[in-house]
């Protein structure tokens, strides 16, 4: 009876990697996708006992000989020079921390702030509930981050509002040069700054802002349409 | 439930919008967003409704027990309203023992629907002194994205008005419709950016200042009133918000009677 | 046994009482993106149970003392509503709850690539809205959708469906009455891909023959469930 229970699915997703994995093809956590050795394992791509393995939900990619999938939903995951908008949560006498939309909140210390603040004065240069754009400087093996404040444009925001999409179409409002994007800021006269945390910074006119939110709601929902429509 | 930071810069701009009388998903002051109502979705419940307002999503259940009832009321059954935001509604609720948001949802649809009387609890009496009907109604909220105040209200009172007396699981007689004689209709304001908006989402709600729930009866009769948060409002603020109470609370009897159909 | 087995649930034809051959599973349905301020969230409906999933993170473990330094945990919560049964649930702390939340964080454990999210929490809240039968196992695998949809890395999906014994017959996918007066109930939770298992339960009484067939006929019910499944998550949540 013990060898028989041993459970045999036969081809049960019936998602046979036989004809090897399809560009753009949607694929769901435990698809195979093919012996390793012909394809590399990128993002999202697990290798076990030598098979690769989708791990997320999303659109697989093939670039060259390497597979990663584009996932259909995320959360933010910092890395070392990412700019991103984040709020100001809490301070110690020498410390902002800061949510950047990750799982942890970053630290930004006193002397990588926006200007100089003396011991204990951190809330009057920037104060709980103020929005900053920053810069990741380092993340650390367990994920906590430091954020700097210190670099080009990187600032304090006190104008306009922040909106927010999920980080990975950050990448396609960027395509083309800058198509979209142009596109939206164009028509809504606004500035408007991505940052790789998902979170966009518009500054101009409410009637501006308004147009340019709207453009990019819109806009988040057809990614998802498109991305469907390149299923069939 | 955790009160999350606000950010000064969303508070800013929800003013900036008011001033230019805008809000921040593009409504007009007084407008709700979509509101679909199902009912007698759940098959375990006596009665039950599901409200969707946007992404917010409730659903309300009814049941019935039996009951003894209270020495000095011995014709009459009972209502028993609550309202349960578990953590699946959104990440700043949280597991435990009911939170006091939750337990004020809970007593301000509870009085609304109790103090309009459309149910007369001497109907759920079965034998005086001996035996009559306790009508749970269970609020349960799946999406919190502002607003669950009105959203339970009107779950509450389709649920009711589709719940079905179980007197055959009870042996106590033929079932029979719940006798719901009117519908109550609640309405709630958020002071926003300085002024008041109807059916605030939740950004407005993280942003905003102190709310105001009137519930409205048939007759433009109100039955139960709470002002919640920090803030301070004015009698014509007040006077102002009661007037577009009256309208709203129509055009959503209208659309619980379409539901229903009668 | 328990004084039903004179309850005739098992017709001439072998057909049960709602129709469905012994290896016939209920209706389901899945929908992902429901619960729309969520992470990921999936509603699944089987028979007449209706459950909805939502996730939300991953996010910073809290307390501090439920971290773990090396890996994410699971915070998974089962629950009724107390309108999902014929008898009111009262609110509140319930051990089966308890038992259920933790074999099902058990379950995803075993295909949630955890190390990725070291000292992080992803919360699981299984909500049944109503209840037929075999909610455990409605509840883990609407999980594990729910989980993809969040976009958090999985080894595999779990599919979880239980076989048990009616009038000395074995089927699959037991409903209401087939649960209530049953004589067995042997609940799994498989690895579609590989075959392999994360769940298992049993109570009630099989011979050895019996529990083979009621094992055969889970394995081959988890490959139809999972079809659903994976058609369900390419769909991504948008019609």
């Amino acid at each position: 009876m013990k060898a028989r229970l041993v459970a045999r699915l036969d081809n049960m997703s019936g998602n046979s990697s036989a004809d090897g994995p399809q560009d753009s093809q949607i694929v769901v956590p435990g698809d195979n996708l093919g012996q390793f050795g012909r394809f590399e394992a990128g993002h999202g791509v697990l290798i076990k006992n030598n098979t690769l393995l989708a791990t997320k939900n999303g659109k697989l990619m093939i670039d060259d000989n390497v597979l990663s999938i584009e996932p259909l939903h995320t959360t933010y995951t910092p890395r070392p020079s990412d700019l991103v908008i984040g709020y100001v949560e809490g301070c110690t006498n020498n410390i902002w921390f800061i949510d950047i939309g990750a799982p942890f909140n970053a630290i930004l210390p006193m002397s990588l702030g926006p200007s100089k603040a003396s011991f204990g004065s951190t809330r009057q240069v920037l104060d709980i509930g103020e929005a900053i754009l920053c810069r990741v400087q380092e993340v650390e093996e367990t994920h906590s981050s430091v954020v700097t404040m210190k670099g080009m444009g990187l600032r304090k925001i006190s104008t306009g509002s922040i909106d927010e999409i999920d980080p990975h179409l950050i990448g396609n409002l960027s395509k083309n040069n800058n198509k979209l994007l142009r596109e939206i800021k164009e028509e809504s006269d606004c500035r408007i700054i991505t940052t790789h945390n998902g979170r966009i910074w518009i500054d101009g006119d409410v009637s501006g802002i308004i147009k340019a939110r709207n453009k990019l709601k819109n806009l988040s929902k057809n990614y998802n349409l498109l991305t469907d429509g390149g299923n069939e | 439930m955790t009160i999350p930071m606000v950010s000064k810069l969303l508070r800013n701009h929800l003013r900036e919008l008011a001033l230019n009388d805008q809000r921040i998903d593009g409504r007009g002051r007084w407008e709700g967003r979509d509101v679909s109502l199902e009912v007698d979705i759940l098959d375990r419940a006596e009665g039950s409704a599901k409200v969707t307002m946007g992404d917010t999503i409730v659903y309300a259940g009814v049941k019935f027990q039996l009951m003894t009832p209270y020495p000095d009321r011995p014709n009459e059954g009972g209502l028993m309203c609550g309202a349960e935001v578990r953590p699946v509604a959104g990440r700043n609720w949280e597991a435990g023992p009911p939170s006091a948001e939750s337990i004020e949802l809970g007593r301000v649809v509870d009085r609304g629907i109790r103090e309009s009387g459309c149910i007369d609890v001497n109907s759920l009496c079965i034998i005086p002194g001996e035996k009559a009907w306790q009508v749970i109604l269970d609020l349960f909220a799946i999406s919190d994205d502002g607003n669950l105040f009105d959203a339970f209200a009107l779950a509450a009172i389709a649920a009711l008005k589709t719940a079905i007396v179980p007197c055959e699981k009870f042996e106590v007689g033929e079932d029979y419709p719940l006798s719901v004689s009117k519908t109550p209709i609640m309405c709630s304001y958020h002071k926003v950016g300085n002024r008041f908006v109807y059916d605030a989402n939740a950004q407005e709600e993280l942003g905003g200042d102190e709310r105001i729930h009137i519930t409205l009866g048939d007759d433009n009769h109100v039955h139960s009133l709470q002002k919640g948060l920090k803030g301070i409002f004015s009698a014509d603020e007040f006077a102002e918000i009661m007037e577009r109470a009256k309208i709203k609370s129509s055009e959503l009897r209208k659309l619980v009677d379409s539901v229903l159909g009668d | 046994m328990g004084g039903y087995g004179d309850i005739q649930m098992i017709d001439e034809n072998g057909l049960r009482m709602d129709g469905r051959t012994a290896t016939q599973v209920r209706p389901i349905t899945i929908e992902t993106g429901v619960v729309p301020v969520a992470d990921g969230s999936c509603r699944m409906t089987w028979g007449t149970n209706d459950v909805i999933v939502a996730i939300y993170g991953p996010m910073e473990a809290h307390p501090r003392k439920i971290q773990r330094q090396d890996r994410a945990v699971l915070d998974v919560r089962y629950n009724m509503a107390p309108f999902s049964t014929s008898d009111r649930i009262r609110p509140g702390f319930n051990r089966r709850s308890r038992e259920i939340s933790k074999v099902t964080a058990d379950a995803l454990e075993s295909v949630v690539l955890l190390e990725l999210y070291p000292r992080s929490k992803i919360r699981v809240e299984i909500e049944v809205l109503c209840a037929e039968a075999g909610t455990r196992c409605v509840g883990l695998t609407a999980a594990s959708v729910a989980l993809a949809d969040a976009g958090i890395p999985m080894s595999d999906l779990v599919v979880s469906v239980a076989s048990g014994k009616v009038n000395d017959v074995v089927v699959c996918d037991l409903n209401k009455e087939e649960d209530n007066y049953g004589e067995a109930d042997l609940p799994m939770g498989v690895l579609p891909n590989s075959g392999e298992l994360v769940f298992l339960q049993m109570d009630g009484d099989l011979s050895p023959e019996e529990f083979q067939t009621a094992w055969d006929y889970n394995i081959q019910a988890a490959s139809e469930i999972h079809k659903i499944m994976v058609e369900s998550l390419r769909k991504g949540g948008v019609d």
